[in-house]
């Protein structure tokens, strides 16, 4: 059984927290921090964001942040052993890696998965990696034979046969995309949200993380009533934007924003 | 390939776009296919592509070319003499033919010579769509007549500033406005990039080019060209002169890349010379990156050729061993765009220029009583600032 299923049966609260930052901005020793400061103020489970140069599904933060990170010189080694400093840190709670097909493909998706494995992360979320793809379907049953996930994107416009046809390889979590467009703090959400995410639930069997758009303790509070999971990527990404260049006061606003979503929480 | 055939051109291509764009190019997909048969929509595009942009367009034989370089017998598919001066238009107005079928009413489009962009904006106007162009600030600068044209059209501009503010950037951000709006927009799609399936859309409304010319040529000559020649940027005048080509096996297929400055990363677009597989912009295919799979930006001297990864179906012509693709460096461009401009009358666009170059040698390999076909993509006039400004100014500064 996987370590990001185990999580979600055994999870006291109604819903988990699970937020999402770019490692080696502004650079990696920071990313330590912020990750180890994460965990410590109520993350269930850690998204961490691997740079890639062309992010297409995200917002101006987050695309501000990988451009940040790239200013470091980009190192595979580098971003294990960093994922490793923040998983040793609290190793019960899941890490789960967000990026792009390109570099995972470039790594080599064997060498990437085990690498991946030994540094603590337990599933991906790849944006731009559609379900019905020859590589997707490779990379499930690669990640399968590692007890690792594939954590598929649904969003508004995802029609019903679709998601009928991604129930075979998914895994751990769905993420379901709140609303329209790219990453990015947002004021409103479409109106059918709950219901959308009540229907996935009863067709996938998976626990449903809702994400893109939620920055606010209030929108946190009232969508964990019904989701799995609230992710929240712009919003903590800001504050490293902000104060990053700081670590201590930035662990300080983490610390702080982060115990504010997770204490508003059913 | 299995089950996952639609869209792939060998292994190239597919369809590898964010989960929230599925729906639009499904329906896309599914739109195209119906109106590709349907005699009305063709009798409507051919109106359009008859009565507003003018074709077919001529096919010109260069003397003096064939003169002086002293080989090959040279003729010119002249793309410059469309309305709005390049190929690009073929494409745009098909699209957004096809937008108006789909009933979206505001049409996005990414640009870097701003050739696509001009041809979108007119296309906007003629039709009374809204519309927006993403053109990298560097471009907006360096293709500033364009972009005063477009905002002259009524479309809206809006410059990217992100990463090298170039056409790759353009594109990433034309992507995200169309995932925020896809129930309302139409991306069109500039060349034959893209996912699934704007590479198989863009070829077939520019496939006329290489129609016309087998046609025209036939009728002056009774056969076919030894050699055609085009320049590859995202690829699509290239892959519309060269489609109906392709199952001729004696008509031997060049392509023409930007070599920019040198063969260092970072100081060309030579996406086919030195691209490896990978995964950009919703497609398969070969791109310019370094070995983290990190995009590496590109370089031309033409903003049109500006851009790390190549069409899918280009990447699989170059595979299979079809088409030669050569890279053309900036200087040699430049000294083709004077070269022409002088020999023919003719200014090229300085993406056109590159496929000139490669042109000549051919010609000279090819030896006398032969032909060779140019695409000539486009016409220069946009370029003649940036020319200027390179060279060191004109005459009557
Ligand atoms: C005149 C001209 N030729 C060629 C190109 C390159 O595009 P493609 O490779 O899609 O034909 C451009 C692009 O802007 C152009 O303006």
């Amino acid at each position: 059984m996987s370590k990001i299923k185990d999580y979600f049966a055994n999870k006291t609260n109604k819903s988990v927290f699970v937020p999402f930052f770019t490692l080696g901005d502004p650079h990696y020793e920071a990313s330590v921090k912020y990750g180890q400061t994460i965990l410590d103020s109520g993350a269930d489970i850690l998204e961490l964001g691997i740079p890639f140069s062309d992010p297409v599904a995200d917002g101006p933060v987050i695309q501000r942040a990988v451009a940040r990170a790239l200013k470091n010189p980009f190192d595979f080694a580098k971003i294990f052993q960093t994922t490793k400093q923040i998983h040793s840190h609290k190793p019960d709670r899941p890490l789960v890696y967000l990026t792009y097909f390109n570099p995972i493909y470039h790594c080599g998706v064997a060498s990437f998965l085990d690498q991946a494995k030994d540094s603590g992360v337990e599933g991906l979320v790849i944006p731009d990696l559609p379900f019905d793809t020859q590589e997707s379907e490779d990379l499930f049953a690669a990640l399968e034979k590692r007890d690792m996930d594939l954590i598929h994107l649904i969003t508004p416009a995802t029609t019903k046969r679709r998601v009928q046809a991604l129930k075979k390889t998914s895994s751990g979590f769905i993420y379901y995309v709140t609303s329209f467009g790219v990453t990015g703090e947002r004021r409103e959400f479409s109106l059918d949200l709950e219901e959308r995410i009540r229907s996935l639930k009863e067709i996938l069997q998976l626990p449903i993380c809702a994400g893109f758009g939620i920055s606010s303790p209030e929108q946190a509070s009232q969508i964990a009533h019904y989701a799995d999971g609230i992710i929240i990527g712009s919003a903590i990404q800001r504050i490293i934007e902000e104060s990053g260049a700081d670590t201590v006061a930035c662990c300080q606003k983490l610390s702080e924003y982060c115990l504010s979503i997770r204490n508003s929480f059913p | 390939m299995g089950k996952y055939e639609a869209g792939y051109f060998g292994e190239f291509g597919g369809r590898y776009a964010p989960e929230i764009l599925t729906e639009a190019l499904e329906e896309l997909e599914s739109t195209y296919r119906k109106l590709k048969k349907n005699k009305k929509f063709q009798n409507e595009l051919n109106f359009y592509l008859k009565n507003y942009v003018g074709r077919p367009s001529p096919l010109t034989y260069a003397e003096r070319l064939t003169k002086e370089w002293g080989g090959a017998n040279i003729w010119l598919k002249r793309e410059d003499l469309n309305h709005t001066g390049a190929h690009k238009i073929n494409n745009a107005i098909g699209q957004a033919l096809l937008a108006k079928h789909m009933g979206k009413k505001r049409i996005i489009a990414e640009t870097g010579a701003g050739q696509h962009g001009l041809a979108t904006a007119t296309v906007g106007a003629m039709f009374g769509l809204e519309t927006i162009i993403y053109m990298g600030a560097v471009d907006v600068k360096r293709q500033n007549l364009n972009a005063k044209k477009i905002e002259m059209l009524g479309a809206k501009i809006l410059p990217v500033t992100s990463g090298e503010a170039t056409l790759k950037e353009a594109t990433s951000e034309a992507m995200r406005d169309w995932a925020l709006n896809v129930k309302t927009t139409h991306y069109i799609v500039g060349s034959a990039i893209g996912p699934h399936p704007f590479p198989t859309i863009v070829r077939d409304l520019q496939s006329l080019i290489g129609k016309e010319t087998k046609k025209q040529f036939k009728k002056a000559t009774k056969q076919l060209p030894d050699a055609v020649v085009a320049c590859v940027g995202g690829g699509s005048n290239a892959i519309g002169m060269f489609h109906d080509f392709v199952k001729d096996k004696k008509v031997k297929l060049y392509g023409a890349e930007a070599g920019g400055m040198g063969q260092k990363p970072g100081e060309h677009s030579a996406t086919i010379t030195f691209g490896k597989t990978g995964f950009l912009h919703g497609t398969k295919t070969l791109i310019i990156q370094d070995t983290n799979g990190q995009i590496v930006p590109a370089h031309s001297v033409s903003a049109g050729l500006d851009y790390p990864g190549v069409g899918p179906e280009h990447a699989y012509l170059s595979t299979s061993g079809r088409v030669e693709y050569r890279m053309v460096t900036d200087e040699e461009a430049l000294a083709s765009f004077l070269e022409i401009t002088r020999l023919e009358g003719i200014i090229p666009a300085l993406e056109t220029a590159h496929a000139f170059h490669v042109a000549k040698d051919v010609a000279k390999k090819l030896g006398k009583k032969k032909h060779l076909v140019v695409c000539l993509s486009g016409r220069g006039d946009k370029d003649v600032v940036e020319v200027l400004r390179i060279l060191g100014g004109g005459k009557h500064e």
